[in-house]
């Protein structure tokens, strides 16, 4: 069993008679501001795992060590990453797939005693008992992904469609409800919408673009423009800085080209 | 005040240091030159520099006065005048201190301005030595065909001394091999009174030369340098010294060449005029009928008159550029633009002593002012080569010439400008096409210049555009025995006589003529193609020259494919039919046509002839000439155009006519034919998606959005999708994006909304199979429709979708939109792809070449193992696209080929860096725009991918949407950098070539071998082939092509090397050919990568430890990975090497398949390109093997 900076470090093999392997560094995972999703002492926590590594095969290899509550998977450790990895998986209609590529690991036992277990492994074996590689790979993966992609059957999706959308409504009548009523909810904040008494304008950037751009329309015509001799004078010397610094500019820029030898037309 | 006095101080001191650096510039140049460094501003008189810098002030000067300003210096009138300068005369300061830095390159060194100076000073003491004398044996060989013995000839030494001529007179010496011209002139008692006739006067001038030489190399002070001879412009009158010095002053970047020249007064005034013979008949042993007047021997006289005029010319020239450094620098300028463009090659080469003499004629006319600034006399100078007409004749006479008189002279020329005696014609041996290239070039320069919108700079200086790139079509003919028939049968008498039996000219006219009359409206101009003569050792005899010619043809798009030559009516005009048939011979028919007429026309093919087929009429047509007034085989020239469409054509393995389609398919068809097909088929179904009824919403707008509908999709598209089990089974689908109408009721939650939109598709789809009778398939991309054997993906474009994803609340609860990937890839494809796809495929409409070199560059680049994540197909299609739209040539592109050439120039010469490609389609950009574009792309360059492509439909992303930091990477562009200036070296050796016949496809459309460590193979029979004509596979030997059908979408390969690049791009890059190449290549990334490195958390992809605490990257683990990854698809891996000793020793790879399909390759390869094999591909199966069983018996 080969330590590193406080990792135990476990080949990952995908046959039984795999000569190089990959590493993967193991540990309990612990860190100041814990995420109450990885909560202390019942997680576990992976780096270095293979991209094509899935949630499931791991489960079922950790499942060994102790009924599993959750794996979760980042790019790398830190606290927003998880919530970055799996950004626009969720949604329904959408083909957003994670990243592919190399990724840490955080599995959550039920019960402390379980870490123990896990890190006592001696390898991490992605294989069944008759040596198949549990990962799905080859043509039987890529068809699998073409069909799910596909291969849609019309009426099922038909029927998915009306049940998100029967819900999606629900929802939308509720927000409408709740905007309309204008009661504080259990936080105290009270949800104004475009119509009722209270109506606001809508919060949006274009919107109070242009509401400030009114504003500063309304003072520039109340403004006089090179009308006074020290105006005039300034604005004069204004253009002259200028120029002078696109000719600076231009200079730099020539410079530039000079280094990379573009003079040259032989 | 204080500020002032330090202000004007600091002036002082900056206006002395520049007087400074001004007077020490110059210490190497002529003295006299009173302009300052730059060649830009006004040549002022000396004392200006030395004025008390407190004038150059202005007096009121408030600037300072105002204690709040911040230090502003007051702008001195120097200043004011040249940034106002900038302003008027140039677009930009950019322009102006480019061409400012281009002439600082271009100065002559200060130790060549020595060297050519005390050269001239000892080869004038030199000459002072020579004495008369009798030539009594020499053992150099005379560079001329003589008429008597050489060792008669008398020399008398010369009694004028050798003076500089051309460039290094003038002042205008061009690197980077600087050729310093110097004129000996033969004393006139050397000269007969009868030396005019014959040749004489030529062959006493080679004799002259060739005594000067060898005393010349008897010398002490010459014994060590290299003694030459060449032809001055290719011809062969005209020998003179090649003089390389040896010392390490100059270090053989410099040459003298000796001319041999006469005086004016050698002859009686009169005798060379353009109407006189001077060869008579009998020269040549012909006959002549005493009656006839004797043929004028135009060309000839003016050859002798270039000598005999060379002294007072110069004269002339000298008096007008000497210390006016501006005239100089504007005749620099101009000969980088002429240089560039390659037209004053040859003996037919518009010479950059003609611009000088130009020059002069404008400040003569008033046109061009002494002080002017040099960049003034470069544009009026093209400017009044655009606006002037020579044919006419001007002159430069020092005694005006009557107008009569003029014409008279320029009658026997194509183009005349008469010199500073009135006796000589300068351009008497330019071809009238030749000059109007020259005032086409000239004329888009100053578009250029006058085009706010571009950097004009690079276009007219820097770019190199040799003259083969610019032409469509070329006729080489380097056949001994033709060039000879040609010459013996078919030239005119008067015209070997007048270009004094010189071969070259003479093919040149007679060619020229033939073509002109013979290709009329479908060729805009015939341009000769030349190289210089490579110079021989004096003791060599000198090289037999002009017996080969190439001639570029410039097509008139508009015409040139017509199928039809229509001659005169028969019954209206029966001298004309007669004419014509006789022109045409037994191509020409009686044709009844369908507006009644009946007339003698050629037809050359049919109307419905693919355009690949059409644009090879201009070459029946010229070979039929060639052989029907020539009498030359096809076998013996070369008539190079269309050479590279093969790579675009269907494989010949596919049998079209197995193929179910109500469609007339023909096996010899490609992709660019077999476009129109698809779209055809696509507008069918928009027409029926259209009327669909009962739509809860209108379809309003539909556009596809793949290459094929723009006339890009290098792969052959045939009818073969086909409905299995529920599964459409297509090698490509078609995307069409529709758009519907408006409404307020789609949901405001991307889930919903796009639950809705799927919902929506499969109503369509529905109703397209109950009123169409289309099948159909829902995918979670789109609908997939099945028609006519042809798979389209339709999806639906919505704007809210976009603005879904663009969706982001601030902290202040404030909505904004902002863009992120999701959302640019979306806009991408549902918005502006559908635009830029209009707009390429109006300009295919416009550019009818625009599509088929497309096709070239993508198959170009798919067979240098370069996919889409590599180097994006649309930055391919934009690219050629901006090679169409930009001005790079007078004339628009009308022959594939030609694009190609100019796409792979592209590639080799841009910078990559510093440009951003912009695409202004409709002119849509405004001027500021660019200028701010431009403007941000500089400034801030890391921002922006490697290459940077923009076009008008994109402003938000410009030059982010269409390639990124990962495709094409810096890496990827340097590398195909590489790749295009290879094949333009290797194609460019073949043009210019005498012996060599042009590349064959093979040799460019297929990968280099070398450079990659490792080959993965897969199974052939999992990966289907592409139907374009497969030209082989760099690493492993032809293999029984597969062209099973995969399922409609699914393109595995792709998506697992993408995939890979994804988890793996750290360590290694991965090349394969998307046109159903069946290897992957990979190249590991440098050994740092897997070096042993100390542990971190956050660096540890695929590391595992090896001692010590740190970490390491196997290569083994990877390769492990890889496998797993192509599992199923794996055959097996070997290095490059291994594949290589394979196809040599013919062993038969493992195979996947029955060993006895596969078709060995056998053919040795030839050593010149060793990097690209040529091993051709072209032959059909059958005689492929018989090939290989032919060498297999050999070797046993």
């Amino acid at each position: 069993m080969v330590e590193l900076e406080g990792y135990v470090v476990v080949p990952l093999r995908t046959t039984p008679d795999a000569q190089h392997c990959h590493s993967v560094y193991m540990r309990e995972h612990f860190i100041r501001l814990m995420d109450p999703n990885k909560p202390k002492g019942r997680t576990l926590f992976l780096l270095n795992v293979p991209p094509y590594v899935t949630e499931d095969s791991l489960r079922t290899v950790f499942g060994r060590a102790g009924s599993i509550e959750a794996v979760e998977f980042a790019a790398k450790p830190g606290k927003e990453e998880t919530i970055k990895w799996y950004e626009g998986t969720g949604e329904p209609f959408s083909s957003t797939r994670p990243p592919f590529v190399f990724k840490v690991a955080y599995i959550v036992f039920e019960k402390n005693s379980s870490i123990g277990k896990a890190l006592a492994l001696q390898s991490i074996d992605l294989f069944n008992s008759s040596g198949e590689c549990i990962i799905k790979t080859g043509m039987e993966l890529w068809h699998d992904e073409y069909d799910s992609n596909y291969l849609l059957d019309a009426q099922k999706t038909k029927l998915q469609i009306s049940k998100y959308m029967a819900g999606y409504d629900k929802r939308e009548r509720a927000a409408a409800e709740a905007a309309k009523t204008g009661e504080a909810d259990a936080d105290g904040w009270v949800t104004v919408g475009k119509e009722g008494r209270n109506a606001g304008f809508e919060q949006k950037a274009s919107v109070i673009g242009r509401l400030e751009e009114k504003v500063a329309r309304g003072n520039k015509t109340k403004e006089l423009k090179n009308f006074y001799t020290f105006q005039i004078r300034e604005s004069k010397m204004q253009n002259i800085v200028e120029m002078r610094k696109k000719f600076e500019e231009d200079k730099r820029k020539i410079g530039l080209l000079k280094q990379s030898r573009r003079f040259k037309p032989f | 005040m204080p500020g002032k006095l330090v202000g004007s101080s600091e002036e002082a001191a900056r206006t002395g240091t520049q007087a400074n650096a001004h007077a020490e510039d110059h210490s190497d140049l002529e003295h006299s030159a009173p302009s300052t460094d730059d060649g830009f501003d006004e040549p002022k008189p000396p004392i200006a520099k030395s004025v008390p810098p407190s004038t150059a002030i202005p007096k009121k000067n408030n600037f300072k006065q105002r204690g709040n300003t911040k230090n502003v210096k007051p702008p001195t009138l120097e200043e004011m005048k040249e940034l106002r300068d900038t302003q008027n005369l140039f677009h930009s300061n950019l322009f102006k201190l480019q061409v400012k830095e281009m002439l600082e390159e271009l100065q002559l060194k200060q130790k060549y301005t020595d060297f050519i100076e005390n050269w001239l000073e000892s080869f004038t003491v030199f000459t002072r030595q020579l004495k008369d004398g009798l030539m009594e044996r020499t053992h150099l060989e005379v560079p001329m065909k003589l008429s008597e013995k050489p060792t008669g000839f008398v020399f008398s030494k010369p009694t004028r001394e050798p003076y500089l001529i051309g460039a290094a007179a003038t002042g205008t010496l061009l690197g980077p091999k600087i050729v310093v011209d110097v004129a000996l002139e033969m004393p006139k008692e050397s000269l007969h009174k009868e030396d005019y006739l014959n040749l004489r006067y030529d062959q006493k001038r080679a004799l002259y030369l060739t005594y000067v030489t060898e005393r010349m190399m008897e010398s002490p002070d010459y014994a060590q340098d290299q003694f030459n001879f060449n032809y001055y412009a290719n011809n062969p009158l005209k020998p003179v010294l090649e003089l390389i010095p040896v010392t390490k002053q100059v270090n053989k970047h410099l040459q003298v060449r000796l001319f041999i020249t006469a005086p004016l007064s050698s002859f009686k005034p009169g005798r060379f005029v353009p109407w006189n013979n001077n060869i008579r008949p009998s020269f040549y042993g012909d006959e002549w009928d005493e009656q006839d007047p004797l043929p004028s021997t135009q060309h000839y006289n003016a050859n002798v008159l270039f000598d005999l005029t060379l002294s007072e010319n110069q004269a002339q020239l000298d008096k007008a550029f000497k210390s006016r450094r501006n005239f100089q620098d504007g005749l620099l300028l101009l000969k980088v633009w002429l240089r560039q463009r390659q037209l004053d090659i040859g003996y037919s080469g518009f010479g950059a002593h003609i611009l000088a003499a130009f020059i002069v004629y404008l400040n003569k006319q008033r046109i061009l002012h002494q002080s002017s600034s040099s960049y003034q006399v470069a544009r009026t100078v093209w400017n009044q080569l655009a606006n002037t007409d020579w044919t006419k004749g001007i002159s430069l006479a020092v005694d005006p010439i009557q107008t009569e008189e003029l014409n008279k002279f320029a009658e026997h020329y194509d183009v005349c400008f008469i010199d500073f005696t009135g006796q000589h014609n300068l351009c008497a041996n330019i071809p009238l096409y030749l000059y109007k290239r020259v005032r086409e070039e000239a004329k888009l320069a100053v578009e250029l210049l006058n085009d706010m919108k571009l950097n004009s700079f690079p276009l007219i200086f820097m770019q190199k555009c040799p003259l083969y790139s610019r032409v469509d079509n070329i006729l080489k003919i380097s056949n001994y025995s033709c060039i000879n028939q040609m010459l013996t049968l078919h030239s005119q008498p008067r015209i070997k006589y007048d270009f004094a039996n010189y071969g070259y000219p003479q093919l040149l006219h007679l060619l020229t003529e033939l073509l002109k009359k013979g290709l009329a409206e479908r060729v805009h101009s015939i341009l000769p193609l030349e190289t210089a003569t490579a110079a021989w050792p004096v003791e060599n005899k000198a090289p037999v020259i002009g017996k080969y010619i190439q001639l570029g043809l410039i097509l008139q798009p508009e015409h040139a494919y017509e199928v039809l030559n229509k001659g005169p009516a028969a019954n209206d005009d029966l001298a004309g039919a007669e004419e014509f048939r006789r022109f045409w011979g037994e191509k020409s028919n009686l044709r009844r046509f369908q507006d009644g007429s009946i007339t003698e026309a050629v037809v050359w093919g049919t109307a419905q002839d693919s355009p690949a087929k059409k644009r090879l009429i201009v070459r029946h047509v010229v070979l039929h000439l060639l052989e029907h007034h020539l009498q030359l085989d096809s076998k013996e020239v070369q008539y190079i155009g269309g050479e590279l469409d093969q790579v675009y054509k269907l494989s010949p393995w596919f049998k079209v006519n197995k193929l179910k389609t109500k469609l007339s398919l023909d096996q010899d068809t490609d992709a660019e034919a077999l476009s129109p097909h698809v779209i055809r088929c696509y507008d069918e179904l928009a027409r029926q998606l259209h009327g669909l009824n009962d739509l809860p919403l209108e379809i309003v707008s539909i556009s596809g959005v793949s290459p094929i509908f723009r006339y890009c999709e290098p792969q052959p598209v045939l009818p073969q999708a086909l409905l299995v089990e529920n599964r459409i089974l297509a090698s490509t689908i078609q995307r069409v994006v529709i758009q519907l109408g408006q409404s307020g009721k789609w949901p405001t939650e991307l889930g919903a909304l796009r639950a809705l939109k799927t919902a929506f598709l499969i109503e369509i789809g529905e109703k397209l199979e109950a009123q169409c009778r289309l099948h159909w398939v829902i995918s979670a991309d789109g609908l997939l429709v099945l028609k006519q054997g042809y798979c389209f993906l339709i999806e639906l474009a919505h704007n809210k979708e976009l603005a879904l994803l663009k969706q982001e609340v601030t902290e202040r609860g404030i909505t904004t939109y902002v863009d992120n990937a999701a959302s640019r890839f979306l806009e991408r494809q549902h918005y502006i792809l559908p635009k830029v796809s209009g707009a390429l495929h109006s300009l295919h409409q416009t550019y009818s070449a625009f599509g088929s070199t497309v096709l070239l560059a993508k198959r170009w680049l798919a067979t240098q193992l370069l996919d889409d994540g590599l180097w994006p197909d649309m930055a391919t299609e934009l690219l050629v696209a901006h090679l169409f739209q930009q001005r790079y040539a007078p004339q628009s592109i009308a022959a594939p080929q030609t694009g190609f050439i100019r796409f792979l120039q592209l590639l080799s010469h841009s910078d990559f860096n510093g440009e951003l490609f912009l695409l202004n389609f409709n002119n849509s950009w405004q001027e500021q725009q660019i200028a701010d574009l431009e403007h941000n792309y500089r400034s801030n360059r890391q921002s922006y991918p490697p290459l940077a492509v923009a076009t008008s439909y994109d402003m938000q992303h410009a030059g982010r949407l269409w390639t990124s930091d990962q495709s094409p990477s810096q890496r990827v562009l340097g590398h195909v950098t590489r790749l295009a200036r290879r094949a333009l070296e290797i194609i460019e050796t073949s043009l210019m070539s005498k012996d060599l016949r042009f590349v064959r496809p093979a040799q460019l459309f297929r990968a280099s071998n070398e450079g990659y460590d490792l080959v993965i193979q897969f199974k052939p029979d999992l990966v289907p082939n592409s139907l374009s004509y497969d030209l082989g596979s760099p690493f492993v030997s032809f293999s029984q092509p597969n062209f099973s059908l995969p399922r409609a979408g699914s393109d595995y390969i792709a998506r697992i090397v993408g995939l890979l690049r994804s988890a793996y791009s750290d360590f290694a890059a991965f090349f394969y050919n998307p046109h159903g190449g069946k290897e992957l290549a990979i190249v590991w990334r440098p050994t740092t990568e897997f070096a042993a490195k100390p542990f971190k958390v956050t660096e540890l992809q695929a590391c595992r430890p090896c001692g010590n605490g740190k970490v390491q990257v196997l290569k083994e683990t990877l390769l492990e990975d890889f496998k797993l990854l192509l599992k199923d698809f794996y055959l097996r891996i070997a290095t490059p090497e291994e594949l290589k000793r394979e196809q040599r020793e013919h062993q038969k790879p493992m195979r996947y398949f029955e060993a006895n399909q596969a078709v060995e390759e056998s053919k040795p390869k030839p050593k010149k390109h060793r990097k690209r094999k040529g091993t051709g591909k072209e032959a059909p199966p059958k005689k492929k093997r018989l090939i290989k069983s032919s060498t297999l018996k050999a070797l046993k």
